[in-house]
C-alpha cells in the first residue's frame, strides 16, 4: 500500500525580508505553496520577485523571517533536498560554446546522473521543450526564446519535485509564452510544484494561486477569481438596456453591493453573487421599462485587477500614515 | 555502503562534467587556444631565428696626441681586444672625437697619454681616458668590460716596450741570457685556457626555449583558469551550482583536471616543437618532464583560481594574468637570474611558479637532472597552499551569496 501524497505545503515562508546596503527590497513576505501547486509571483520590475526566489532556493541569504523548503531551510539543504529542487535563473547562464545537448547534459550531470541514464533524460527535456531539432546547436546560435526553452530543459533534465522558475516568459513573443505555460501546467499536472515570478500580469490565469508583489511587499494573494472579487468587492456584471437608464432602477434589488455607469445605456454592477442577482437586475428593469439588450459576467484584465489592488493598497497606506500622525499630533496636545 | 558508492558515483559523474564542459569549452574556441600557446612559441622561435647572440663591436675613435709615442695604426687598437673594438678613425683632434661621440656617430672614445713608456721608467702613473655615451644599463656594462680589456692590453703593451728598453739596457751588465726572455712574457708571464664543461653548448635557443616551455604553461594555466571561473560568477552559473548538488571541491577537482590534461597536451606540442624542431636538448627523462610540467601546472591552476577569486570582470582577470606573466618575465629568471635581486625580492620571485618551473626545465633539458630537487618541493608547497585556499574561499561563495 503507497502512502498518500502529502499534502504539507512544499514551500513555507515567514516574514521574510531582506535588505541590500539598509534598503529594504523584500518586506515581511508570508505565504505557502501546497503541492502539486503553481504559485505565481507576480509584480513589476524591481518588485523584489527574484529576491524572493534567490532567498528560497538558498542562494541568497535573508536579513530575517524563515523559510522552508521540503521541510528544510534553503541555507542548510541537504544534499537530498538539493537534488529534489530546479531553478530557472532570469538570465541566460548557460554555456554559449556548447551545443543544446551538452547544456543539458552537463546541468543533468551535475545532480550526479550517469552517462547512460543522462542520454535518455537529455531526449526527454529537449523533447518536452520541443528542442530537439536544435539539440546540435551551439547554445550561442539559439533564438532568445530557444535560449529560455533550453534554461527551462536544464531545470527539468533531473525530474525535480519543486521548481523555482524565474520569468521564464520575459522577452518571448506571445505564442512562446502560451506554450511555455502549457508546459508549465503539465508539470503541476504530473505532481510538480512551481513557484513562478512573471511581470507579465496576464499571465496570472495560468497560477493556481496569485502572489502579487509591489514595493518588495505582498499586495495580495489568493486564486485569480478571488482576487479580482477582492478588488472589485465581488462578482461584476456589465449591462447594456435598449435605451437610456438610470442607476437607480436597479439600486434596490438585492446582493447588489455597487452600481457605476459608463455611458447612458450601460452599467457595470458589483453583486455578492452574479447568479442568484442577474434575474433580479432584469426584472427590475423590465418593471422600469427597460429592455436589456446584453447582460453578462465582466472579466476584468489582470492589468486592472492588479492596478486596482496596488491603488488600494497605497490608499491604505496613505490612512494608516495619516492616522499615525494624527495620534501623533493629539499626543502632543493631550502631553 | 550502497550509499557510499552511490555517492562516490555521483561525486564522479559530476567532476567529470567539469572536466568534460571545460575541456569542450577550450576546444570550442581554438583561436584563442592557438593564441596561447603558438604566440609565445612564435615569439620564441622569432627570438631563436633572429637572434645571434653576437654584438656588434663598438665604433671607436682614439686620439692619439701629436707628441705620443703610441701607434697611429687602427689594426693595432683592434688587435688589442679583439672582437670588440671596430677603429673607426686615430686622430689628434680631441675635441672633433668629443664631438662625434655627444652625436651619437661613435660608440667610445680612447684618449691615450702623451709618452707612456718615459712616464713608466719615471715611476709615474698615466691615465688613458675611455668615454661612452649610453642609456642601456646593459651596454654600459659590457661597455665597462671592454674599456677593462683594453686598458689591460694596453698596460700590457706599455710594459713590453719598456721591458724591450730595459733588456738592452741590462744586456750590457747581466749577460746575453737576459736576451732570452722575451719582452711578452715579461709584459704577460700568465696566460690562460678556457673550456666550458656543461653538457651542452651555451645557445640562446636551448637557453631560453626550456624558459619560455615554463612560461607557457603557466600563462596558460592562469589565464584558462582565472577567465573560466569569473566567467561562472559573472554569468550566474555559481547560482546553478549552488542549488544543485554540486560541492566546492567537486567542481575544483573536475576544474583541476580539465586543465591538467590540457596542459600535459600542449606540453606535449610545445615539447615536440622545443626538441624536434627548434633542435633544444632534451638531456633528462621523459618522465619527469611531465612531473615538473604537472607541479606547474598545478601550482598554476591555484593563482588563477586566486586571480578569478578577486577579479570583478574578465577584463579585471586578463589584466591580472597579464600583470602576473609581466612578473614572472621580469622575476622568475627568466632574463635576469634570481640572485641578482635583493633577498626580500628573490622571496617574491620563488613566489611565482614559474622561477621553479624554469630552473627545472632548464636543469632537466640542459644538464639531464634536477640538481634543485627543493624547488619542486616548493612547486608542490605553492599548489596545495593555493588549492587549499581557494577551496576554502570557494565553499564560502558557494554556500550563499552575500
Amino acid at each position: 500500500m503507497t502512502a498518500p501524497p502529502s499534502t504539507e505545503p512544499i514551500i513555507v515562508a515567514r516574514d521574510v525580508s531582506r535588505a541590500f546596503d539598509g534598503r529594504t527590497v523584500v518586506d515581511g513576505l508570508s505565504f505557502d505553496v501546497d503541492p502539486r501547486e503553481i504559485l505565481g509571483v507576480i509584480g513589476p520590475s524591481g518588485s523584489g520577485k527574484t529576491t524572493t526566489v534567490r532567498m528560497l532556493t538558498g542562494t541568497l541569504g535573508r536579513t530575517s523571517g524563515s523559510i522552508r523548503v521540503l521541510g528544510e531551510d534553503p541555507m542548510r539543504f541537504s544534499r537530498r533536498a538539493r537534488g529534489r529542487i530546479a531553478y530557472m535563473p532570469q538570465l541566460f547562464s548557460l554555456y554559449e560554446d556548447l551545443s543544446a545537448q551538452e547544456n543539458v547534459g552537463f546541468v543533468a550531470a551535475l545532480y550526479g546522473i550517469g552517462p547512460f541514464k543522462r542520454r535518455r533524460l537529455i531526449r526527454h527535456a529537449l523533447d518536452v521543450v520541443d528542442l530537439t531539432d536544435a539539440r546540435h546547436r551551439l547554445a550561442r546560435d539559439l533564438s532568445g526564446g530557444m535560449q529560455r526553452r533550453l534554461e527551462l530543459a536544464c531545470a527539468l533534465v533531473h525530474s525535480p519535485d519543486v521548481l523555482f522558475i524565474d520569468e521564464p516568459t520575459a522577452g518571448i513573443d506571445p505564442l512562446l509564452r502560451q506554450a511555455i505555460w502549457d508546459e508549465l501546467r503539465t508539470l503541476k499536472q504530473e505532481g510538480r510544484t512551481l513557484l513562478v515570478t512573471t511581470q507579465y500580469v496576464t499571465e496570472a490565469e495560468y497560477c493556481d494561486r496569485v502572489a502579487l508583489i509591489a514595493d518588495g511587499e505582498l499586495v495580495a494573494l489568493d486564486t485569480p477569481d478571488e482576487l479580482r472579487k477582492l478588488v472589485f468587492g465581488g462578482d461584476v456584471l456589465d449591462v447594456t438596456a435598449e435605451r437610456a437608464v438610470d442607476p437607480d432602477m436597479i439600486r434596490q434589488v438585492s446582493g447588489i453591493t455597487g452600481v457605476r455607469q459608463p455611458g447612458p445605456r450601460q452599467l457595470i454592477v458589483t453583486t455578492d453573487d452574479a447568479a442568484s442577482t442577474t434575474p433580479q437586475i432584469i426584472e427590475a428593469l423590465r418593471q422600469a421599462g427597460v429592455g436589456v439588450s446584453s447582460l453578462e459576467e465582466h472579466q476584468p484584465t489582470f492589468d486592472e485587477v492588479f492596478t486596482g489592488l496596488v491603488e488600494q493598497r497605497r490608499a491604505m497606506r496613505g490612512q494608516e500614515a495619516r492616522s499615525a500622525t494624527e495620534r501623533e499630533h493629539a499626543g502632543v496636545r493631550g502631553g | 555502503m550502497g550509499d557510499l558508492a552511490q555517492g562516490i558515483s555521483h561525486s564522479l559523474v559530476r567532476m567529470a562534467s567539469f572536466t568534460g564542459k571545460e575541456l569542450r569549452e577550450v576546444v570550442r574556441r581554438p583561436g584563442v587556444l592557438a593564441s596561447l600557446i603558438l604566440g609565445p612559441f612564435l615569439v620564441m622561435f622569432l627570438f631563436g631565428l633572429g637572434y645571434s647572440g653576437y654584438r656588434a663591436p663598438f665604433a671607436t675613435e682614439i686620439v692619439v696626441p701629436a707628441e705620443s709615442d703610441f701607434s697611429r695604426t687602427a689594426e693595432d687598437y683592434e688587435s688589442l681586444a679583439p672582437g670588440r673594438l671596430e677603429i673607426t678613425q686615430v686622430g689628434e683632434d680631441r675635441d672633433a672625437a668629443e664631438q662625434r661621440l655627444g652625436d651619437g656617430d661613435i660608440d667610445l672614445l680612447v684618449i691615450v697619454p702623451d709618452s707612456s713608456a718615459e712616464e713608466l721608467r719615471a715611476g709615474n702613473q698615466t691615465t688613458i681616458r675611455v668615454a661612452w655615451n649610453q642609456v642601456d644599463p646593459v651596454y654600459d656594462q659590457l661597455a665597462t668590460l671592454a674599456t677593462s680589456i683594453l686598458v689591460s692590453s694596453l698596460n700590457a703593451e706599455i710594459i713590453k716596450r719598456t721591458a724591450a728598453a730595459g733588456i738592452t739596457l741590462a744586456e750590457g751588465e747581466l749577460g746575453p741570457e737576459v736576451r732570452d726572455i722575451s719582452p711578452e712574457v715579461i709584459a704577460r708571464p700568465t696566460t690562460a685556457e678556457t673550456e666550458n664543461v656543461a653538457p651542452t653548448a651555451p645557445q640562446v635557443l636551448n637557453f631560453f626555449g626550456p624558459a619560455v616551455f615554463a612560461l607557457v604553461i603557466q600563462h596558460l594555466a592562469i589565464t584558462l583558469t582565472a577567465l573560466s571561473m569569473v566567467r561562472e560568477r559573472l554569468s550566474g552559473q555559481m547560482d546553478r551550482f549552488r542549488v544543485a548538488p554540486v560541492t566546492s571541491m567537486e567542481l575544483l577537482v573536475g576544474k583541476y583536471i580539465a586543465y591538467a590534461v590540457l596542459s600535459l597536451a600542449v606540453s606535449a606540442i610545445v615539447g615536440v616543437l622545443l626538441v624536434g624542431v627548434l633542435g633544444v636538448p632534451l638531456l633528462g627523462s621523459v618522465a619527469l618532464l611531465i612531473g615538473i610540467v604537472m607541479l606547474l601546472t598545478f601550482a598554476s591552476l591555484g593563482f588563477g583560481l586566486l586571480i578569478s577569486l578577486v577579479a570583478d570582470s574578465e577584463r579585471q582577470a586578463v589584466q591580472l594574468s597579464m600583470l602576473i606573466l609581466l612578473a614572472s618575465v621580469f622575476f622568475s629568471g627568466f632574463v635576469l637570474p634570481v640572485t641578482d635581486f635583493a633577498e626580500w625580492m628573490q622571496y617574491i620571485a620563488y613566489g611565482l611558479p614559474v622561477t621553479h618551473g624554469i630552473a627545472g626545465l632548464q636543469e632537466l633539458m640542459l644538464r639531464g637532472r634536477v640538481v634543485d630537487v627543493w624547488m619542486l618541493g616548493v612547486l608542490l608547497g605553492i599548489g596545495v597552499v593555493l588549492y587549499v585556499g581557494s577551496l576554502l574561499r570557494l565553499r564560502r561563495v558557494l554556500r550563499t551569496a552575500d
